[in-house]
C-alpha cells in the first residue's frame, strides 16, 4: 500500500497546486501506528501528511459536503466512498463535476481492537470504486463475502428473543447521533430529532428514546443505505446497527428486487421512493 | 492494611449487604460502573471504564419536579429526594479527579445543586491505582496522578497480589473500620506507575486566549463529526438540557446530558445560533476544557482519562491539539511578526 500512498500524494499535491481542486479528503496520522483520522487537505505542501494503509478505518465521504462550494473537492474514494458519491448524486447533495475521485482499489481494513479485518470491510460488497476519475492502484478482486449471517440469527430467533435482542441493543445507546453524523445518507439540513418545536424526539435517555431514534433513522436510510458500515464502526457503543440496515437491503430485494444496494449507481434506483403510475397495486 | 485481591470478593459482599455498591464492571459488551450484584463480575483490570462514573452523581436523565391537573387544582412536587449512602469501589484516580471538578461545577461559587449535593454525600469512593497506565492515560500531565488520588476517601494502592489500604477522609476512616475483618495486617510496596503520553499544559490556558481565531479549531473541524461521544464519555463534561415530558394532565420536568457539539444546544428561539459552525462548536469544547474553567476554577477541566480519544469515531486526539496548542506561537507574538 505505501506505493498507493505515494501516488495519492503526488496526485494530491498536482491536483492542489494546478488549482483544479481546493481540497483533498483523505487520512491523516494520528499519535498511534493504528490510528489514522479523516484529513482535509487544502496546501499542496499539506500533501505529504496523506496516509493510506490497513488502519483508515473511516469511511470519509461525508467530509465532502462540508467543502463543496469552496471549487471542487478531490475525494481519496474505495468502494465505499465511490458508492457515497453516488449517494450524494442522486439526493441531490452535490453534482458530479463538484467532486474529483481519487479512486483507491480497496484491500479491507484491519482492526485495531482485534488485528483482523474491520467489520464492515468483512461485509463489504463493493471493493473497487463504482466511480471515479481515475485509479490509483490495481483493481483488487471482488470477493462478495456473505453479509447477511447477523441477520440470518436475528430473523431464526423467537419473538421474545428479538425483543430482548433489541432492548438489550438500544439499552446501550447513548444517542451521540455518531451513526448519523458519519452516514452519507444522513444529509437532512435539519434532523428529525433537533426539530425541537415539534418534539418527534424526546431528549430523556432511555431505551424507548434510543430505539424510536434508531429505527425512524434506519426507515429514512432504508433504501438508500449503501452498506457502508460506518455507522455501526462509528458507534462508540458497539450496537450492532448493520442487522438493521442489512435486513431492510435484502427485505427490499425480496419484495421489490433485484436490488443490490444503494450507491452503486448516481441515480438510484432508490425503491421506496420510487412509484410509477401502472402499478398493480391499487392505491397507486 | 492489606487487601488481597483474591479477597475482594468478600468484602464486596459485606459492603453490598449494607449499601448500595458500584462496581467497574463488563455491560453488555461495553463497561461502566454497576450496581454490584448476582452475576455482576468485577472487572478491576479494567484501566478506566466505557462510561464514566458520572451518572452516579449527576445521571443521563433525572426528574427535577411532576405536576399535576385535577380541574382548576394544580399540584407541583419536587422531585428532589435524599440518597442513602452508597459506595463506588474501584474507580480509578482520573474519574476521582473528574468529582473534584463536578464538584466545583455543582457545589461551588454561591449555588448549591440540592440533586447532586444529596448524591454526593451519601458516596463514598474508593480509588484503585493504576499499575499500568494505558496508552491514552494522561492524567499525570494534567490532572492527577496514576498512584494518588487525594480527595479519595480510601485510596487502594496497587502492589500486585494486593492493594495497600488507606483511608484520607473520615468517611473512608469508618469504612475502612468496617472493613477490618477482610483485611490483612502488614506492609507491601505500592506500583508507582507514571503515564507514558504526557502533554505540557503550562502555556496552554494563558496562550488559548489568543487563540479565538486560531485556523487550528477549522482544522478540528474538518475531522470532527460533532457527534456527542466525546463529551458523554468524557467524566468531567457536565452540560445539560432541561426538558419536559407533558401528558394531557401530569407531566414532569427533568434535565438530562446535554453536549456542545451538538447544533440545537446552542439554538436560541428565534432561530439564531451562536455557535451554528462546527468549528465554532469544537473551539467551544477545547476552549472550555483547557483555559474557561481554568479561569473560574483554578483547574483544568480534562483530566487525561483518554475515553475521548479511545472512542472518538473520526480519532481526535485531544493530547495532540494540546500539543499543538503548546507549539503555536502567541498570537501577540504572531502579530509582531505580521507587522515587522
Ligand atoms: S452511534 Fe451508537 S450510541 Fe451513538 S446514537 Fe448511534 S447507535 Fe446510539
Ligand atoms: S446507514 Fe447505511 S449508508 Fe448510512 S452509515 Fe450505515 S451502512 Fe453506511
Ligand atoms: S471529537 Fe470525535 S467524539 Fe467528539 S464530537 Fe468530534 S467526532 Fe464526535
Ligand atoms: S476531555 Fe477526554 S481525556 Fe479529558 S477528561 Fe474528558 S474524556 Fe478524558
Ligand atoms: S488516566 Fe491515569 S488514573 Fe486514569 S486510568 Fe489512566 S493511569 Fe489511571
Amino acid at each position: 500500500m505505501a506505493d498507493v500512498q505515494d501516488t495519492i500524494r503526488e496526485r494530491a499535491a498536482a491536483l492542489l497546486s494546478s488549482g483544479e481542486v481546493s481540497a483533498v479528503i483523505g487520512w491523516g496520522a494520528g499519535r498511534f501506528d493504528d490510528v489514522r483520522f479523516p484529513l482535509v487537505v487544502k496546501r499542496a505542501e499539506d500533501a505529504g501528511k496523506l496516509v493510506f494503509d490497513a488502519s483508515c478505518v473511516q469511511m470519509t465521504a461525508k467530509r465532502l459536503l462540508e467543502h463543496t462550494g469552496e471549487g471542487k473537492v478531490a475525494l481519496v474514494a474505495r468502494g465505499c466512498e465511490s458508492r457515497a458519491v453516488n449517494r450524494f448524486i442522486a439526493d441531490h447533495q452535490l453534482t458530479r463535476d463538484q467532486v474529483y475521485v481519487i479512486g483507491v482499489p480497496c484491500p479491507g481494513m484491519v482492526d485495531p481492537a482485534t488485528g483482523e479485518t474491520l467489520k464492515r470491510c468483512a461485509e463489504c460488497q463493493v471493493r473497487n470504486p463504482v466511480v471515479h476519475d481515475e485509479l490509483v492502484g490495481d483493481p483488487v478482486p471482488e470477493p462478495k463475502p456473505y453479509r447477511f449471517a447477523e441477520v440470518d440469527r436475528v430473523e431464526a430467533m423467537s419473538r421474545e428473543e428479538r425483543r430482548a435482542f433489541f432492548d438489550e441493543m438500544y439499552g446501550k445507546c447513548i444517542r451521540c447521533y455518531a451513526c448519523r453524523n458519519a452516514c452519507p445518507c444522513c444529509t437532512c439540513r435539519e434532523c428529525f430529532v433537533e426539530q425541537d418545536k415539534v418534539g418527534w424526539q424526546g431528549k430523556a435517555f432511555n431505551v424507548n428514546e434510543a430505539r424510536y431514534y434508531g429505527m425512524i433513522r434506519a426507515f429514512h436510510t432504508g433504501d438508500r443505505c449503501i452498506e457502508c458500515g460506518e455507522c455501526e464502526r462509528a458507534c462508540p457503543m458497539g450496537l450492532p446497527l448493520m442487522v438493521i440496515m442489512h435486513q431492510q437491503v435484502r427485505d427490499i430485494d425480496k419484495l421489490f428486487g433485484p436490488y443490490e444496494g444503494g450507491g452503486l449507481t448516481d441515480s438510484g434506483p432508490d425503491p421506496l421512493r420510487t412509484y410509477k403510475t401502472d402499478d398493480i397495486e391499487e392505491f397507486m | 492494611m492489606l487487601l488481597k485481591k483474591a479477597k475482594a470478593g468478600a468484602l464486596l459482599d459485606a459492603i453490598a449487604a449494607k449499601e448500595r455498591l458500584f462496581v467497574p464492571a463488563d455491560d453488555r459488551g461495553t463497561s461502566r460502573f454497576v450496581a454490584y450484584g448476582a452475576g455482576v463480575e468485577p472487572r478491576f483490570d479494567l484501566l478506566n471504564t466505557k462510561l464514566p462514573p458520572k451518572d452516579l452523581l449527576f445521571p443521563a436523565t433525572e426528574t427535577l419536579y411532576r405536576w399535576s391537573r385535577d380541574g382548576a387544582d394544580l399540584a407541583i412536587d419536587s422531585a428532589f429526594a435524599e440518597t442513602d449512602p452508597f459506595t463506588v469501589f474501584g474507580l480509578r484516580p482520573c474519574d476521582m479527579a473528574s468529582v473534584d471538578r463536578l464538584d466545583a461545577v455543582f457545589l461551588t461559587k454561591g449555588y448549591v445543586d440540592e440533586f447532586y449535593q444529596a448524591k454526593r454525600e451519601a458516596a463514598t469512593f474508593v480509588v484503585a491505582t493504576c499499575a499500568h497506565p494505558g496508552r491514552a492515560c494522561f492524567c499525570d500531565s494534567i490532572a492527577a496522578s496514576p498512584h494518588e488520588a487525594p480527595t479519595a476517601d480510601v485510596l487502594l494502592e496497587d502492589a500486585g497480589e494486593e492493594w495497600v489500604v488507606t483511608p484520607q477522609t473520615e468517611k473512608g476512616a469508618s469504612a475502612v473500620e468496617a472493613w477490618k475483618p477482610y483485611l490483612e495486617e502488614g506492609d507491601a510496596e505500592p506500583i508507582k506507575a507514571a503515564c507514558d503520553l504526557k502533554v505540557d499544559m503550562a502555556a496552554v490556558p494563558e496562550k488559548l486566549k489568543g487563540m479565538f481565531d486560531d485556523p487550528i479549531w477549522s482544522d478540528i473541524g474538518d475531522q470532527c463529526l460533532t457527534c456527542g461521544t466525546c463529551t458523554f464519555v468524557c467524566p468531567t463534561c457536565y452540560c445539560f438540557n432541561i426538558d419536559q415530558d407533558v401528558r394531557e394532565d401530569e407531566g414532569k420536568r427533568f434535565r438530562c446530558w446535554d453536549s456542545c457539539m451538538f447544533t440545537d444546544y446552542t439554538a436560541m428561539a428565534g432561530g439564531h445560533n451562536p455557535r451554528a459552525s462546527k468549528e465554532s462548536r469544537v473551539r467551544q469544547r477545547f476552549m472550555h476544557k483547557l483555559t474557561y474553567f481554568n479561569d473560574r476554577y483554578d483547574m483544568n477541566l480534562c483530566v487525561g482519562c483518554g475515553r475521548c480519544m479511545r472512542d472518538c469515531p473520526a480519532a481526535v486526539d485531544i493530547s495532540l491539539i494540546i500539543d499543538r496548542i503548546a507549539a503555536s506561537e502567541p498570537a501577540q507574538e504572531k502579530e509582531a511578526m505580521a507587522h515587522a
